[in-house]
């Protein structure tokens, strides 16, 4: 039921996230961030199985900083997309796979907008806009209807507030409100979304 | 008194030596001469191949030049056999990393994970290091044209210009002496050549003791990463006149 | 034909066998075979631990099963002004019965820190204990308390290496550090871990948010608190069937946790009833 959401714009990347960590019938926590930040120019927004998220993008992200550390460079986006599709195309193949979904969001290079989205069986697509979950059910068709390649910034937060009053509107389920944060060429900022 | 010491790889000797791993940078200073130049379009790498016997059937084929990857080439000095180990190794890694994250694998981290596995002989109990040297030329994003060599004691470094194997020395001294910032890759070809051909124990260069690969970048700024045949490495011998050069040296 | 089945055709002795064999004539004949040597393991007899565990100890899907799991609870702990409160009730049912009514829902970890139980009663109280190990261990190791954050993250990495084996807890890891301030963790054997403010866990645990989220405020007075974390608890008794029995109160600060006593949930309504006048649809 967590909301992810996506959209890439000119010269940045817009990744929202539902606010509410849910178990059973009762709102657990109204605060709770649904991202991690692997590195300067890259941030992955996860949802899926409870326990297995958290374990699984601690794990990307500390691996993330170990290859840096290792390696004395940073890995750009794309690399970044292909080591966690292929982290998850290895654990549905083995007996405990992860059972979650990920979106990853930034500059490719510190330069390019990229946003991919991967799936728990290892499904990865880059794409201008995404979503996973319900919230792609109402959201699609409005970015579909809506977006332009080469959208601003604010155009791109005006867009995501189209669809954060959708979800608003139509979800069932009270989501807390969205965390957005943007990727831009001087890094990841959270972005005041009221 | 070294005896006690020299047996194993494991052990160090009262002096603080590993002598496995001194004898195995011996026995490469007595293999063929390989010679890497950096030049700002490319690199150039070339080997001197070591004939052992007019009966020999001559391999046409490269002895000591190895395509590592599709950036990526390697001359070899030492024992060829145990180079054969670690390229199949290193052939494999580099496969794994472009399958894991989508590119290819940096140059120096493709160094490192060789020099991790000679590193490891070095210190494993019962094994001998590996009998290698390698030279390594290669192109990434990062750092563009790059040349570096490793030795069996797992170290490695990168240089503008270098050579391993025998008469490394004075083969050091004489690139040292040419050796010029920004040179193009067909001048830095005629570098090596000159430099492997007054460094040779033998008294001519001819194209089945030479070999030769080039890194460089094609009309349409592409990378070009190419093993030269026997005909090709005769042609360049004769149009880069560096044995005319010394053919008349010797008559003078 | 199975490994099994041709292990059947052959029987081996060795010379000790035969000779045991020859002693053990007069009690009982041994056939020993290459049957007995293949190397075996007992699991259930399905691929997932977990199904076979359900249908065996769930009462809601099989009200005939044989094993009746502890479950049925209410805890809660909250941060505030003075610290943090942690409150309990003390009921134990398996299905519909109610095995005890003086159970110990509070795991003293160390002096320090505080666990919550909910959920499979012997779960929580054997690696909560455990934990109270890994956390003393950690203080010999590095000279230093261990820190709230790092004691509920082995909890959770424990529980998490156990996923989908059937653990069933649901616990709040309490304490006060002088880096940290007071803290809760919540930590449950999905593996998720969650720090905040106030949580509540367990079947009642709806009763108790309807009354700590509208009397919570964070300036509190500590006796403020204590009376709300108890009449937090003694709503969800009231109400949920699975919860009863006593509350148990404890109060953490700086300088470790205190308990606030025993209450019997029975005289404990009456007095708050008449003292509130409150729980009107009860007559006195």
């Amino acid at each position: 039921m967590d909301i992810i959401l996506g959209i890439r714009v000119k010269d940045s990347v817009i990744v929202a996230t539902s606010k509410a960590f849910t178990r059973g019938i009762s709102v657990l926590k109204d605060t709770d961030d649904k991202t991690r930040v692997l590195n300067q120019y890259n941030l992955l927004a996860f949802t899926g199985e409870s326990g297995d998220t958290t374990q699984f993008a601690d794990y990307i992200q500390a691996n993330i900083q170990l290859f840096t550390m290792r390696e004395n460079t940073e890995l750009n986006s794309k690399a970044i997309a292909s080591f966690v599709r292929q982290q998850l195309a290895t654990s549905i193949r083995s007996r405990t796979p992860y059972q979650v979904q990920v979106l990853l969001g930034g500059l490719h290079n510190g330069s390019e907008p990229f946003l991919s989205l991967i799936d728990y069986l290892g499904t990865r697509v880059d794409l201008p806009y995404c979503a996973h979950g319900y919230a792609a059910f109402y959201t699609m068709s409005l970015l579909d209807h809506h977006y332009k390649p080469d959208m601003a910034l604010d155009e791109g937060l005006k867009l995501l507030k189209l669809c954060h009053q959708e979800l608003v509107k139509r979800m069932p389920i009270e989501f807390k409100g969205l965390y957005v944060k943007v990727i831009d060429k001087d890094g990841i900022r959270d972005i005041d979304f009221s | 008194m070294s005896r006690r010491y020299d047996s194993r790889t494991t052990i160090f000797s009262p002096e603080g030596r590993l002598y496995q791993v001194e004898y195995a940078l011996e026995a490469i200073n007595h293999a063929g001469t390989a010679i890497g130049v950096m030049a700002k379009d490319g690199v150039v790498l070339a080997a001197e191949r070591k004939v052992t016997s007019k009966l020999l059937e001559q391999d046409t084929s490269a002895e000591k030049m190895y395509v590592l990857n599709d950036k990526t080439v390697c001359a070899v000095a030492g024992m060829t056999a145990d180079a054969g180990i670690l390229i199949n190794s290193i052939r494999y890694s580099a496969q794994q990393y472009l399958k894991t994250y989508g590119e290819d694998i940096p140059i120096e981290t493709l160094v490192k994970r060789i020099c991790d596995v000679k590193q490891g002989y070095t210190q494993h109990g019962g094994l001998r290091p590996f009998g290698v040297s390698f030279i390594f030329a290669g192109h990434d994003e990062r750092y563009g044209f790059q040349l570096y060599t490793s030795n069996p004691s797992g170290n490695y470094s990168g240089w503008k210009a270098t050579s391993i194997g025998a008469n490394n020395t004075s083969a050091q001294t004489l690139l040292k002496q040419d050796y010029k910032d920004g040179m193009t890759l067909e001048e830095a070809q005629n570098l090596a050549l000159k430099v492997l051909s007054k460094t040779t124990d033998s008294n001519k260069l001819t194209s089945e003791k030479v070999e030769f690969s080039t890194i460089g970048l094609d009309a349409d700024g592409k990378l070009q990463l190419r093993i030269w045949t026997p005909e090709q490495i005769e042609k360049l011998l004769k149009e880069s006149g560096v044995l005319t050069r010394d053919e008349e040296g010797e008559e003078s | 034909m199975s490994i099994t089945e041709i292990g059947k055709r052959f029987t081996f002795k060795t010379q000790f066998e035969a000779e045991l064999e020859e002693a053990a004539a007069d009690y009982q004949r041994i056939q020993p075979s290459l049957n007995s040597l293949a190397p075996s393991i007992s699991v259930p007899p399905i691929s997932q631990p977990t199904a076979f565990l359900r249908a065996h100890t769930d009462h809601d899907s099989n009200p005939d099963c044989k094993i009746k799991m502890a479950h049925g609870t209410t805890t809660l702990a909250f941060r505030f002004q003075g610290g943090i409160i942690v409150a309990v009730d003390s009921r134990a049912t398996a299905g519909n019965w109610i095995a005890s009514q003086t159970v110990k829902k509070v795991i003293e970890i160390n002096p320090m820190l505080l666990g919550t139980m909910a959920g499979t009663a012997c779960d929580c109280q054997y690696w909560e204990t455990w934990l109270g190990t890994q956390c003393r261990l950690h203080e010999l190791r590095n000279k230093e308390r261990i820190s709230v954050c790092a004691a509920s993250k082995i909890l959770c990495n424990l529980v998490y290496s156990y996923k989908g084996m059937g653990l069933g807890m649901g616990t709040m890891i309490c304490g006060y550090t002088p880096k940290e301030g007071p803290t809760i963790y919540y930590v449950d054997s999905d593996g998720t871990r969650l720090k905040g403010d106030m949580f509540c866990v367990g079947s009642g645990q709806t009763f108790a948010y309807g009354v700590l989220d509208t009397n919570y405020k964070w300036d509190l007075s500590v006796e403020d608190a204590l009376y709300l974390g108890k009449r937090a608890i003694l709503a969800a008794a009231h109400r949920d069937a699975y919860s009863g029995g006593s509350i148990n109160l404890y109060h953490v600060t700086e300088n470790g946790w205190v308990f606030h006593g025993n209450h019997d949930v029975g005289p404990l309504f009456w007095e708050i009833k008449e003292k509130e006048k409150s729980f009107n649809n009860v007559e006195a």
